[in-house]
């Protein structure tokens, strides 16, 4: 805590200036006893006061004085913070988790009970639709983008390969209401829900009462999908000292980090930037992404760059599933991109050499990034 | 030495601001405003699917829906005294009880309103909502997030769409594309709002349609029919519905 180490300067003997930590606002003062006095005393008052602040933040009690089990969401080790923290205004809790769970695997989210989130979202696909480019939606309609897999979705801001989802808790909104998706309507759906035998019983134990809303309802699955974090893949026992590359493996790693680590950055193996990779354009879909969001012709042709976690797994690949293996991603790198479209992401500009070997040493690699933690992980599945 | 107890003083000041801010008016010193939506065409109350209406172009139409979002509503006096509430409204014309709504402000004299025509840029990106915010409200485009800041729906003979469809969707709330309206009304002149304690007061607040086709803006339904994305025909027919408030009546 920075605040502790202030007070030690404060108090530290010598009067020793407190340069260090008041260059900010550009002063060095040295300073006498009684100044170090107020200071110090001036710190307990802010602490105080910022510790009222945040009991007044904290979860009111439920009325019949019962709490749920509260769950703090760990970041591994060595990761870097969330951008925002999605479980700010809906505190993670067990009870909120298990909610969340059970609504992503109901099928009676959709207009005739069949699908459900779990549907495009398969655990053991790292919940993305396993060998599929396009997934099943309502009457059997294909959709018009690849399920994107789910995790490590709390270090996101943007959702979707258009990023046209601001924040994790309306995601379901899309999917639920899309007419080739779940094809239903949110006030359908709460009337499913209030009519269910177990679900106010299991909102109560969420959220205190048994009333059943759509903020409740988005809330708890923002818990569920949010808790999914791929962190212990081999890759990451290797970095933890736990396991250790063979030697294609590392040398794959070695590749990896010199020609493919501007976009897919570790840990999380993507920037979660939109670029352009350089993709013919699908004349059927003619879908330019970010674009259709943000209306601004400098992003046509840019997607979500995803991430290369459990990438083994969440094949077919691209926005539009048209590789549908990791050799074939790996050759419109090496020979496929289009460099006449004028948003080709600059990284991409000149083309990769790559060798047959470094191509396979490659694939070795990226198959240490499967985390079966996830993917076969009982707290996650049905 | 002096400037540090200065710079610590107005500190704790500050500090202690941001604490007694975010308490509620609980003086007894308030009293209560009602403010009343009347939407009409031409100064005629709207009638929704029956009335028939006739834009500047002579384009003939009807309307099934219209709502829009009122939002960080104050009153202001004088002497520049502003009482904020953050509040949100969805002025719904099929819902009578969505057309008015009333707030707790300080006691005083008050020469004009203002309010925000939309949802503050913070509350479209803020996750699951509730209230007039609850996506249930229709009014949350799920697949480019954003709220809808109003809605006009009907059906005219010009529109070239399925059904002869009239369907503005008017939103957007970042960088050029920020449909967001400030908007202040000056009550008429020489009349005040005199909020006493234990009092209720009135405004009521006349929303006219006819101004969404011209000026600055001349919106055709033979060329524009839809609306449903943030862009530049948002923006135009945004430009004309800034307009479309005026204070019919201010009671005291």
């Amino acid at each position: 805590m920075k605040c502790l180490q202030i007070i030690k300067d404060i108090l530290s003997k010598g009067s020793k200036p407190l340069s260090k930590r008041s260059s900010c606002k550009g002063t060095s003062v040295a300073l006498g006893v009684r100044s170090r006095i107020i200071i110090l005393l001036s710190l307990c008052i802010t602490l105080c006061a910022l510790l009222i602040g945040a009991s007044n933040n904290s979860p009111v009690k439920f009325a019949d004085g019962n709490l749920p089990d509260y769950i703090e969401f760990k970041i591994p080790a060595g990761w870097p913070k969330p951008p925002t923290n999605i479980f700010a205004k809906n505190k993670l809790s067990e009870q909120g988790f298990q909610l969340g769970k059970k609504l992503f695997y109901d099928p009676r989210l959709s207009k005739d009970g069949s699908i459900s989130c779990a549907n495009c979202h398969q655990q053991f696909a790292a919940f993305a639709t396993y060998e599929h480019d396009f997934s099943h939606g309502h009457n059997d309609q294909h959709t018009s983008r690849n399920a994107p897999a789910l995790f490590n979705l709390a270090w996101m801001t943007k959702y979707h390969w258009d990023g046209g989802i601001n924040h994790i808790e309306v995601q379901p909104l899309s999917p639920i209401t899309s007419p080739t998706e779940m094809a239903e309507t949110l006030e359908n759906v709460l009337i499913k829900l209030k009519s269910d035998t177990a679900y106010p019983k299991l909102f109560k134990a969420a959220f205190g009462t048994e009333e059943i809303n759509s903020q409740r309802m988005l809330k708890a699955l923002a818990q569920f999908t949010g808790s999914i974090v791929s962190s212990n893949s081999k890759y990451d026992k290797v970095l933890r000292g736990e396991a250790s590359f063979t030697y294609a493996e590392e040398n794959g790693y070695k590749f990896f980090k010199a020609n493919c680590a501007g976009c897919h950055i570790e840990p999380l193996f993507t920037d979660n930037s939109f670029r352009n990779n350089g993709l013919e354009i699908n004349t059927f879909l003619k879908d330019y992404g970010r674009m259709n969001i943000t209306g601004n012709p400098k992003d046509s042709l840019k997607f979500k760059v995803p991430s290369l976690r459990n990438v083994a797994l969440s094949f077919p690949y691209m926005h539009d599933g048209r590789y549908y293996s990791l050799g074939a991603a790996i050759e419109h790198y090496r020979k496929g991109i289009v460099t006449t479209q004028s948003t080709l992401d600059p990284l991409l500009a000149n083309t990769f050499n790559i060798t047959n070997a470094q191509k396979y040493e490659l694939i070795y690699f990226l198959n240490t990034l499967t985390d079966t933690s996830i993917t076969r992980n009982p707290r996650f599945a049905k | 030495m002096n400037k540090i107890f200065l710079l610590l003083t107005l500190y704790f000041l500050a500090l202690l601001n941001t604490q007694s801010h975010s308490q509620k008016i609980t003086t007894s010193n308030t009293g209560t405003v009602k403010i009343t939506f009347i939407n009409t065409v031409k100064g005629q109350p709207l009638a929704l699917n029956t009335g028939s209406y006739t834009n500047p172009f002579g384009e003939a139409y009807t309307v099934s829906k219209f709502k829009y979002y009122i939002s960080h509503v104050s009153m202001a006096g004088a002497k520049g005294d502003v009482n904020e509430v953050e509040n949100y409204y969805l002025v719904d014309e099929s819902k009578p009880e969505t057309l008015h709504f009333s707030l707790t402000i300080n006691a005083g004299n008050y020469n004009r309103l203002n309010f925000l025509l939309g949802v503050d840029s913070l509350h479209n990106v803020s996750g699951a909502q509730s209230g007039a915010l609850d996506p249930l409200n229709d009014m949350f485009w799920t697949w480019n997030n954003g709220y809808i800041m109003a809605k006009l729906e009907g059906r005219s003979p010009q529109s070239k769409l399925v059904n002869n469809k009239l369907e503005f969707h008017i939103g957007g709330f970042m960088g050029e594309n920020n449909v967001l309206k400030n908007i202040t009304l000056h009550f008429p002149p020489g009349k005040f709002l005199n909020i006493q304690p234990g009092k209720t007061s009135e405004i009521m607040i006349e929303a006219d349609i006819d101004t969404w086709w011209q000026q600055p803006n001349d919106i055709k339904i033979a060329e524009h029919a839809v609306c449903s994305s943030p862009g530049q025909l948002a923006k135009k027919i945004a430009d004309n519905y800034s307009k479309m408030f005026s204070i019919k009546d201010v009671v005291n």
